[in-house]
């Protein structure tokens, strides 16, 4: 049956009466709606508020004014503002460019296309800073420039941290060259403030382009951004003309940035104060010394055997397997990886990615966490608990900008007086042309270059495969340890016995005679200690072990906090020195 | 006088209340689904609005393009007939801010009512009977037990953090209370680490009674008596009555009028339900007030014989109530049954699809409010119910005389429909001699 224009209307089935207006027409106010620029969608002004200011249709993020911004971030009136009223002088003498700026100051309020000043974070003083692209696009005039350089070098002084956030289009064209000469003043103050062991937050939201992408916004020794934005040097419609071609979907978006190694983190908005106070307490000031409080009268056993539940040495009586036996344990598809490790030992992992020149690459996994309340930064290969992941991370073949993200964030750790802890789980770098092009060789000699001389502690953790220099790339260090069932060689067992015998299908052979197990290693003096695994090693079983080695950890923190730097790299030294 | 209502709702309410407005002269705007095109609301209403796809998220729950459609339409009200936005504080505030007569009460009124403890609070003020309580937390039985003889046995002691039936102990005599006290505290900290207790009044085999009132916006509130709708599964009704046989007509003016001060003291305009638990010693507790018009109203006007979605219409129009207390009387006996497109036979799961052949009763007495017709494809993405049958008698036992004549003639194909389920319903001994409690279905 088909309904369609068989019913009679109202007003033929009824008289109309004579209606009482009512008082008002309906309509809707102003300001009731917004429209999303993303997806259409018309949504109510009330809800994105309610949503910090992210569309509740499709998590587009609208912009926001600095005070707003300041509101979400801050610690309720905790905001001084610093250098307000700073005047520009015109540099060109271009038309109209007064009265644009007094226009622009009436209509935002604001006296510049930032604001600086102090304020708090979950209780941490910071000198922060926030764009407002309200105020012609929020590019960088010689007043923005001022106000930035101002706080930097204040914040040098009162050692606070810095925060920026950036949202420009860049230049101000009305200044000129005295715009283009903002770049080199704020990061000359940057500079300054980092060698002095000041600490840089910068945090870019949409859009973030230009001049400030080249100077300050990608300074940070953290870099945060939020998702979605446009971030990049040269704008999209610019490249599209230069190079004639259209530029594809995603194209300097966050998510593009962070898969390019450029930025370390993407945090939503809602979460950015949460983040962001994590990161900072990370990077509280404290006393230089490395090693977490013992408690009194806990006495802390450098020997494994005395830290062994007793179910471990009942575990004794298990047969000793062959050396080939090991390789195949330690490359075991169960065998708990590295991000295992992590979230059992410590708390906070906070991970920082790429090498800010190339990629980010998923085989190593880097970043900062604490240890018993201390900061630590810890380098980890991956190799992922599923296939997908297995894909994903390569296996935990590390490429060249894999150890250019893991030198980074060393050099980062060394910055800060963080110890590093390293998770060694490879079956070699990655082999490939790529690789090759981008200097795999040359990635892994600096990472030992710079990692015999780096001014903390180092531990190298071999947790299952330890394959060659991908290996030692993160193994250059003050100690290594090793799980029972992992291997540590010059290459793998196959490719031993490919080059010396001609014959891959020797690799058994190969693993006995290569002494890659830890008791080899250890007899050999190349490692220091040997944990053993249960029967069965899972990540279901692993809880036990990583407590061992926990306490071994503190000891080790504790041992050398102790040992002045200069002592401890020749210690480092000589390490391998006697090798 | 609102002069063109848009029905921000679907299916057979939708047509319940084009209906109303086509007999007063008011004109319908319908708002309609991709899924619900070839819907008899669409095609009833003077006009007709698509306003999104099948998802109710994108549709009937999307109150930017009802808003949208109602200025679009010059319509300068919404009716929200049940579920969807009818009890959203929120879309109640923004009517009023773009001057679009909501029909139903005002926006705070929802959200105090829509508000468990609020609403609470509002009727302990006002001195309706809640379910005695605790209001502290309690730690130890010996004070428990002081509490628990305050409140009354048989008490249930209930964990402050508990859920799924851990920590909960009923007490029936002062004798027992003490070691249903401590297996209660135990299990407690047991399943949630923390041994704070609370204790309230357990209230035995109740009915789910409830009262129909109307107010308007000059302090005028009425009752028109209660519906029984304790034949309930997993909180769904599924047979409403009026009026209850356990209900004598002095307990019936004690409630009504106990209904009609709750009403009051939540200031309240339009129609709306009170929710009593009735204990069989005649004990009754507020339990919640419905802001809306309900699915069973149908019942209600029958033995009352007013219609409650005009009067709904008259008193967001700012008019008097057309009828005093006194002007009500209850007449006959009026039962309704839900017919749903499921499968009882596989735990009632829905049934959506096209029905291919229909016939429905009619004849003295017999009402059916429903919006599917011959060739109707009824969609998954809603609520399942298919049509309210509803029969009228002079007596309640002729009423279900009747009721079970009709129902043998509802044919409905093409489809599963739970019409025998309703059938064994209304021939179980239970049922007939008028013994039903909340528990009903549960023991059937």
């Amino acid at each position: 049956m088909n309904l369609k224009n068989t019913f009679k209307k109202s007003t033929s089935v009824s008289i109309k009466k004579d209606f009482r207006k009512l008082n008002k027409e309906p309509e809707v106010p102003t300001g009731l709606f917004k429209k999303c620029n993303a997806c259409k969608a018309v949504v109510f002004t009330e809800d994105v508020k309610e949503h910090d200011y992210i569309c509740p249709k499709c998590n587009h993020y609208f912009r926001i004014h600095a005070f707003r911004r300041l509101e979400m971030i801050s610690d309720a009136e905790s905001f001084e503002p610093w250098d307000m009223n700073l005047e520009s002088r015109n540099p060109l003498n271009y038309k109209g460019y007064e009265e644009k700026l007094s226009l622009m100051k009436e209509k935002t309020g604001l006296d510049e296309a930032v604001i600086t000043g102090k304020a708090s974070i979950g209780g941490i003083k910071v000198a922060l800073g926030i764009c407002d692209s309200r105020f012609i696009m929020a590019s960088m005039g010689e007043v923005v420039g001022e106000k930035i350089t101002r706080m930097v070098e204040r914040a040098t002084k009162e050692e606070l941290p810095v925060i920026l956030f950036s949202c420009s289009g860049g230049a101000r064209m009305q200044e000129g060259i005295t715009s283009l000469m903002q770049m080199a003043k704020t990061s000359a103050a940057l500079k300054r403030h980092s060698e002095a062991g000041g600490f840089y937050i910068s945090v870019l939201t949409n859009p973030t382009t230009g001049g400030v992408t080249a100077s300050f916004a990608m300074l940070g020794d953290i870099i945060l951004a939020e998702p979605g934005a446009l971030i990049g040097f040269a704008g999209p419609r610019v490249i599209e003309q230069t190079i004639g071609q259209k530029l594809p979907k995603g194209f300097q978006t966050s998510e593009f940035l962070l898969e390019h190694g450029f930025i370390d983190s993407i945090v939503g908005r809602t979460e950015m104060r949460e983040v962001l106070i994590r990161i900072l307490r990370i990077h509280q000031k404290k006393e230089e010394k490395f090693a977490p409080p013992i408690e009194k009268n806990l006495k802390l056993s450098d020997s494994i055997q005395d830290t062994l539940p007793k179910t471990a040495h009942q575990e004794e009586a298990k047969p000793i397997p062959s050396a080939w036996e090991r390789v195949v344990k330690s490359r075991m598809k169960d065998r708990p990886v590295s991000s295992d490790y992590i979230s059992k030992i410590f708390s906070d992992f906070i991970e920082l990615h790429g090498d800010r020149y190339f990629r980010d690459d998923k085989a190593v996994i880097g970043g900062i966490a604490t240890f018993h309340g201390i900061p630590v930064t810890i380098i980890a290969q991956e190799k992922g608990s599923t296939t997908k992941e297995n894909v994903e991370r390569n296996f935990g073949m590390v490429s060249p900008e894999g150890y250019r993200k893991t030198l980074r964030l060393m050099k980062q750790a060394e910055k800060f007086h963080r110890p590093v802890i390293c998770f060694v789980d490879t079956p070699g770098a990655y082999c490939g042309i790529e690789a090759e092009e981008r200097g795999q060789g040359e990635a892994i000699a600096r990472n030992i270059y710079e990692m015999s001389a780096l001014q903390v502690p180092v531990l190298s953790m071999i947790i299952g495969e330890g394959g060659s220099g991908g290996a030692l790339a993160l193994a250059t260090a003050d100690e290594v340890w090793m799980l029972e069932n992992s291997i540590y060689s010059i290459l793998s067992p196959e490719g031993f016995a490919s080059i010396l015998w001609k014959d891959s299908k020797r690799a058994q052979e190969a693993a006995e005679v290569m002494k890659l197990t830890a008791k080899d290693l250890e007899q050999a003096g190349i490692v220091e200690k040997v944990f053993p695994e249960p029967n069965g090693f899972s990540v279901e079983k692993m809880q036990p072990l990583c407590d061992i080695i926990s306490h071994h950890i503190e000891n080790f923190l504790q041992k050398f906090s102790q040992i002045p730097i200069t002592e401890l790299l020749e210690r480092r030294y000589q390490r391998f020195r006697k090798m | 006088m609102i002069k063109k209502v848009l029905i921000a709702n679907r299916g057979e309410i939708a047509v319940r209340i084009i209906r109303a407005c086509r007999e007063m002269g008011i004109e319908t705007v319908a708002v309609y689904s991709e899924a619900d095109k070839e819907a008899v609301h669409t095609q009833l209403a003077d006009e007709a609005i698509c306003i999104g796809p099948a998802s109710s998220s994108e549709s009937y729950l999307s109150m930017e393009r009802i808003i949208s459609a109602t200025i679009a339409s010059g319509a300068d009200a919404i009716h929200p007939g049940f579920g969807f936005l009818s009890e959203n504080s929120k879309f109640a505030s923004l009517c009023e801010h773009c001057h679009i007569t909501f029909i139903g009460p005002d926006s705070e009124v929802i959200r105090k009512m829509g508000n468990k403890s609020r609403a609470r609070n509002t009727m302990i003020e006002a001195s309706i009977p809640v379910i005695p309580g605790s209001t502290d937390p309690i730690y130890d039985a010996r004070t428990g037990a002081k509490i628990a003889k305050h409140i009354g046995y048989p008490v249930i002691i209930k964990a402050a953090l508990g859920g799924g039936g851990k920590g909960m102990r009923v007490a029936n005599t002062p004798a027992e209370f003490e070691s249903s006290f401590q297996t209660a505290q135990k299990e407690a900290k047991m399943a949630f680490g923390d041994d704070t207790m609370y204790i309230e009044h357990f209230v035995r085999h109740p009915r789910h009674i409830e009262f129909q009132i109307l107010a308007d916006s000059f302090g005028n509130v009425v009752h028109l008596g209660e519906r029984d709708c304790s034949v309930q599964r997993n909180h769904q009704k599924i047979i409403e009555e009026s009026p209850c046989t356990a209900i004598s007509p002095k307990l019936r003016k004690a409630m009504g009028e106990t209904a009609v001060r709750a009403a009051k003291a939540a200031h309240y305009v339009n129609a709306g339900t009170i929710e009593f638990l009735l204990e069989k010693d005649g004990r009754f507790y507020f339990m919640e007030m419905n802001t809306r018009i309900q699915v069973e109203h149908p019942v209600t006007e029958w033995v009352t014989g007013i219609d409650l979605i005009k009067e709904q219409i008259r008193i967001a129009s700012g008019l008097p109530l057309s009828h005093k207390q006194k002007e009500i009387p209850l007449s006959g006996h009026a039962i309704e049954c839900r017919i749903n497109a499921e499968n009882p036979k596989q735990n009632f799961r829905p049934s959506p699809g096209k029905i291919t052949g229909m016939y429905l009763p009619g004849g003295k007495g017999i009402r059916v409010d429903t919006a599917i017709y011959e060739g109707y494809t009824v969609p998954a993405y809603y609520d399942s119910m298919l049509a309210k049958l509803i029969v009228h008698a002079d007596t309640r036992e002729e009423a279900i005389k009747k009721m079970r004549s009709a129902l043998g003639e509802v044919v409905i194909d093409g489809i599963e429909t739970n019409i025998d389920y309703l059938y064994e319903i209304l021939n179980h001994p239970d049922y007939c001699s008028g013994h039903i409690d909340i528990e009903f279905i549960e023991k059937m």
